[in-house]
């Protein structure tokens, strides 16, 4: 195995700042009279807003600026847009309502933005938000998604808070499959709302220079050229060469940092109306509860259709989705493209149909969250197929097996509008199995029975589609924006790299991952590689990192910008060494005279491209090349987990006793840093089955609004992850490589309630805390007992 | 957030009736109360000074009565608010009932909603912190109202050991007919709008007792009827306790 380059496990380089306190977040950067932001927050999930008192917290001390909603109204600011259009099912764009960055006359959730307080520290700013006297007329909220079509109107354009009623799938198909069917299940399941909780909480910097009429924009952002783009064109209508956004380390996003929201949008306008001062807003904990954007929150009914055999006929699936009270960015592509397209799974349904309408309720926004749609699909797919199973009184992997799509059946089109282009599903679940001793598990059952508690085991065959996307295809559905990534390979005049890509890394690991892959394609040491991101002043226009994308599109993207660079060198070398172009063949760093043993390292190369003394004619000076790479398909990871899992019927304690993961993530490049990927998914999604529940209360509060009540897992909740890999490469991407950053989120809930519905013998949503699974393990019990 | 309770209190309805609407007997029984203010005919404001744990806070809450049956029942509703730590609103149907012994049975049943951090954050401990609030204050009520001046706080004297949610709570120990006679007299007292009579007050002659009390009374109704207001103080004290956990949950 090498020591740096492709498949090597190396140590991340950026651990070393991260783990000594040395990383440099937005909130570390203090900017030189800067000023502090304090936004006053609605105490009221919906209510009409009958006036602002200001006067009072203008006068505290230290204040510098009180800005509503009107101040930003009379400067022209727009609203934040929602950058995907969604066509309902009768040819209609969804419902989309204006989201202003301050409201307009009302709030809409419990944490919308009613003004914004701005002082010369953040302890003034605080003090004299509580001073902004707001005159709210009460407005019954809509907090119930089961409901929400019933209640109160929360905007004007949006009847019935319907965004879009919206289906895929060919309806007539599953309908007359049903009528053939043997057997059907039917499952309703709610996917619980989650809080994303990055360590690091959002923070911003507005600064503009009124020298240069320029502004800075320091994000928490994992796409920083993104966050330009909408607040330039659509919200605060700037030259996009005017602006600069620094997303510097970023602690984690999750998804909940894609996204452009008030605060920055704010802190930026409040700059330049304040001539230049620097307006810093960091969130507190508590804020990041209130309006980070939410993840899930879909309640579902889905029906599966077999044949006396089991054999998959059809799915039906209708799901009420709910995207809060305004769109966030991309809120509504999550539960419509990025979910029911994923509704055929491994399995070669013939027939699928999936409709899902989209509501808005008194609750934050609901966007992306590791894993945006593909987790609620997986969901439905992998728990109805385990109950179809147990009704049916099969094995569920059996049950599996017998479904899968063939390695013969590929490029598989699926009746949900993909087209897989490889996978190979059943050597996957068999090493799954093998790992997890699946033949003897009954006898771990009858063990754990002989000590009084309950096992269970529970499988989820996930698949997902990442590596997020072709543009013409996105562009087809209505996306705002094209998702090719970017890359710019800069050699130095002696000989190191630094590598520039659109990609953003909070938490990927890119500056160890990408520099392996360029050591590989261009033979430079490891060491002399340096991999810059997050900085629009400094990289190519880049789309950023979400739906595990970064190194199926910006990794290509680099391997493109390489084989640029190793094209041009080609002639430096042709000329250095008196040969013809295509004699030359470069390897390991070397451009060798094939058949000769003439080489000359890229380092010299290098060089010589800066000191072009003796140089060929016609080749411009420099060895500094970009890419863009736009990929021809998703990527489709795939793979099998399987949970299993001791219930204590005395506390109701679910003790994960094995977990098994096997993935296939096409070609790997640093297994240590995929491994600790699929770590951390399977914890966020052991996080939602178990504990995790954003839950609000019948007047719109939300009342898990800190640690204390919205629990996050922790290591004792976990056993030791065993992960295994089989590998099919991807086959339109340089690399081979699919994408491994969403998979645990993916497909660990649907394994753990598997196995935790096994051990009980009856069903409960998510999450199965202590009360619930103790109530169903004692009520096994007695009937075991009668 | 919904909370019901009841308390017997050692005096007749009338008196009972009479304290709860004495700016001073409520002032004197709300834990940490600095101000107790009629704004308007059938509104009352308070400053309440409250403590939970290490941290102490002062919150302003307002109310208006309604449905005003003295010396029976009312209803009482309004808005607390605690700055940036959010607001409580709701209300409160209070009933008063004569039962044996000369004593007042009095009933509350609070319904009362959060809002803001109170609700983000404290939320687990509202219940629980605003009903160790309300005994609190019925203890020093009960105590007032019965003749006895509050010691430090503690519940003594006349004062039942309060049983929220408890149905018909059963007495602890029961007054033999003498000392219910003293405690009697003592209320009595204790009625006078703005006077606490001091367990240790001189002895004054019967005649005395009773022209004071009657007038004490008589004067206490007159100025319900004309104000047709009581307080809130059932509400209050919930919203209180309510601030008072997120004062707590905040410096924590």
């Amino acid at each position: 195995m090498p020591d740096s380059g492709i498949g090597a496990a190396v140590k991340r380089r950026e651990d070393f700042r991260f783990i000594t306190g040395r990383g440099r977040y937005v909130d570390d950067i203090n900017r030189p009279g800067q000023l502090y932001a304090s936004f006053v927050r609605a105490p009221i999930a919906h209510a009409n807003v009958r006036g602002i008192d200001t006067a009072e917290a203008e006068k505290a001390p230290g204040v510098v600026a009180v800005f509503t909603g009107e101040d930003l109204e009379a400067d022209g600011v727009g609203s934040l847009p929602c950058g995907w259009v969604v066509t309902d099912k009768h040819g209609e764009p969804h419902k989309a309502p204006p989201h202003w960055p301050l409201v307009r006359g009302k709030v809409r959730y419990v944490g919308d933005h009613v003004a914004v307080v701005i002082a010369e520290t953040l302890a003034q700013a605080r003090d004299a938000a509580e001073l902004v006297e707001v005159d709210y007329e009460d407005l019954d909220p809509v907090v119930d998604l089961a409901q929400a079509g019933e209640g109160a109107q929360l905007h004007d354009e949006a009847p019935g808070n319907l965004c879009y009623d919206w289906e895929l799938g060919d309806k007539a198909a599953v309908d007359a499959a049903f009528e053939q069917a043997a057997h059907v299940t039917k499952l309703d399941l709610v996917n619980n709302r989650l809080i994303p909780n990055a360590m690091e909480p959002r923070a911003a910097i507005g600064e503009y220079d009124v020298g240069s009429d320029s502004y800075t924009i320091y994000s928490t952002s994992q796409n920083p050229h993104l966050l330009r783009l909408i607040l330039c064109a659509f919200v605060l209508n700037l030259p996009e060469h005017k602006v600069r956004v620094v997303a510097p380390d970023v602690g984690g996003g999750f998804g909940s940092k894609i996204y452009a929201y008030a605060e920055e949008t704010v802190c930026t306008w409040a700059s330049k109306k304040l001539n230049g001062k620097p307006v810093k807003w960091t969130a507190e904990r508590s804020e990041s509860f209130l309006s980070d954007a939410h993840g899930r929150d879909h309640v579902t009914h889905a029906e599966l259709a077999m044949d006396a055999e089991g054999k998959f006929l059809a799915l039906k699936v209708d799901t009420k989705a709910n995207l809060g009270a305004y769109l966030s960015s991309f809120a509504t592509a999550v539960p419509t493209y990025l979910y029911a397209t994923l509704l055929a799974g491994q399995y070669a349904t013939p027939a699928v149909h999936c409709n899902v309408r989209g509501y808005f309720t008194s609750t934050a926004p609901v966007d992306a969250y590791r894993g945006a749609g593909r987790p609620e699909a997986t969901y439905v797919i992998e728990r109805i197929v385990e109950v179809a199973a147990r009704d049916m009184k099969m094995d569920p992997a059996e049950l599996r097996r017998k479904n899968f799509i063939q390695p013969d059946q590929f490029p598989y089109q699926t009746p949900v509008a993909l087209v897989y282009d490889i996978g190979d599903y059943e050597p996957t679940l068999d090493k799954a199995l093998e790992m997890i001793g699946y033949r003897d598990f009954a006898q771990r059952r009858a063990e754990s029975e002989a000590r009084g508690k309950l096992r269970g085991i529970g499988f989820s065959a996930y698949i997902e589609a990442c590596g997020i996307a072709p543009s013409a295809v996105v562009g087809s559905l209505g996306a705002g924006v094209g998702l090719w990534e970017s890359a710019q390979v800069r050699f130095n005049p002696t000989g190191s790299v630094s590598v520039f890509t659109g990609a953003h890394s909070h938490g990927q690991g890119h500056e160890t991952t990408f520099a392996q892959l360029v050591s590989e394609k261009l033979g430079v040491p490891y060491e002399q590689i340096d991999i810059v991101h997050g900085d629009t002043g400094q990289i190519p226009m880049g789309m950023g990192t979400y739906g595990s994308r970064s190194l199926a599109v910006g990794g290509s993207a680099i391997v493109k910008a390489c084989d640029k660079i190793v094209e041009k060198g080609k002639k430096i070398a042709a000329h250095l060494m008196e040969a013809s172009v295509d004699d030359i063949e470069f390897d390991g760093g070397q451009f060798k005279v094939a058949g000769t043993d003439k080489a000359k390292g890229i380092g010299e190369i290098a060089f010589t491209a800066y000191v072009p003394h003796n140089y060929p004619e016609g080749v411009e000076p420099g060895l500094d090349e970009t890419a863009f790479y736009d990929p021809l398909n998703f990527t489709y990871p795939a793979g099998v987990h399987i949970a299993e899992v001791e219930v204590d019927p005395d506390t109701g304690e679910t003790k994960i006793v094995d977990w098994v993961a096997v993935d296939d993530f096409g070609k790997v490049l640093n297994p240590m840093i995929v491994e600790g990927q699929v770590h951390g998914g399977i914890a966020q999604g052991v996080g939602q089955a178990l504990l995790e529940s954003a839950v609000y209360d019948d007047s719109g509060q939300l009342v898990t609004g800190s640690y204390m009540d919205y629990t996050m897992p922790r290591a004792d909740d976990f056993c030791e992850f065993r992960v295994g890999m089989t590998v099919s490469e991807c086959t339109h991407n340089p690399l081979g490589v699919k994408g491994c950053g969403e998979a645990g989120a993916i497909a660990a809930p649907a394994a753990l309630m598997n196995a935790i519905t096994d051990a009980l013998g009856a069903e409960i949503d998510m999450p199965a805390t202590r009360e619930k699974v103790w109530r169903h393990a004692q009520a096994k019990l007695k009937a075991a007992a009668e | 957030m919904q909370m019901t309770g009841e308390y017997r209190i050692e005096a007749p309805r009338d008196k009972v009736w009479a304290a709860l609407n004495d700016p001073e007997v409520l002032k004197a029984s709300i834990p940490g109360c600095e101000e107790m203010q009629q704004t308007g005919d059938d509104s009352f404001e308070a400053k309440v000074r409250a403590k939970v744990g290490p941290v102490s806070a002062r919150f302003a809450g307002a109310v208006k009565l309604s449905d005003i049956n003295p010396p029976e029942s009312y209803t009482i509703s309004g808005e607390g608010k605690g700055g940036a730590a959010g607001f409580a609103s709701g209300g409160a149907k209070v009933r008063l009932a004569e039962v044996d012994g000369g004593a007042t049975q009095l009933h509350y049943e609070v319904d009362a909603k959060v809002g803001g951090k109170l609700a983000q954050l404290g939320s687990r401990l509202i219940d629980s912190t605003a009903k160790k609030m309300a005994d609190q204050f019925f203890a020093n009520f009960a105590t007032t109202v019965a003749g006895q001046a509050p010691e430090g706080g503690t519940a003594t004297g006349g004062a039942e050991p309060p049983k929220p949610e408890a149905a018909a709570p059963a007495p602890a120990a029961e007054p033999t007919p003498e000392q219910q006679a003293e405690m009697q007299e003592k209320a009595m007292q204790g009625a006078a709008p703005g006077h606490v009579a001091p367990s240790d007050a001189p002895a004054e002659s019967m005649d005395e007792v009773k022209r004071r009390a009657t007038e004490a009374s008589t004067k206490a109704v007159e100025t319900v009827r004309s104000q047709k207001s009581m307080s809130p103080i059932v509400w209050i004290v919930g919203v209180i306790a309510i601030v008072a956990i997120l004062w707590a949950v905040f410096a924590l």
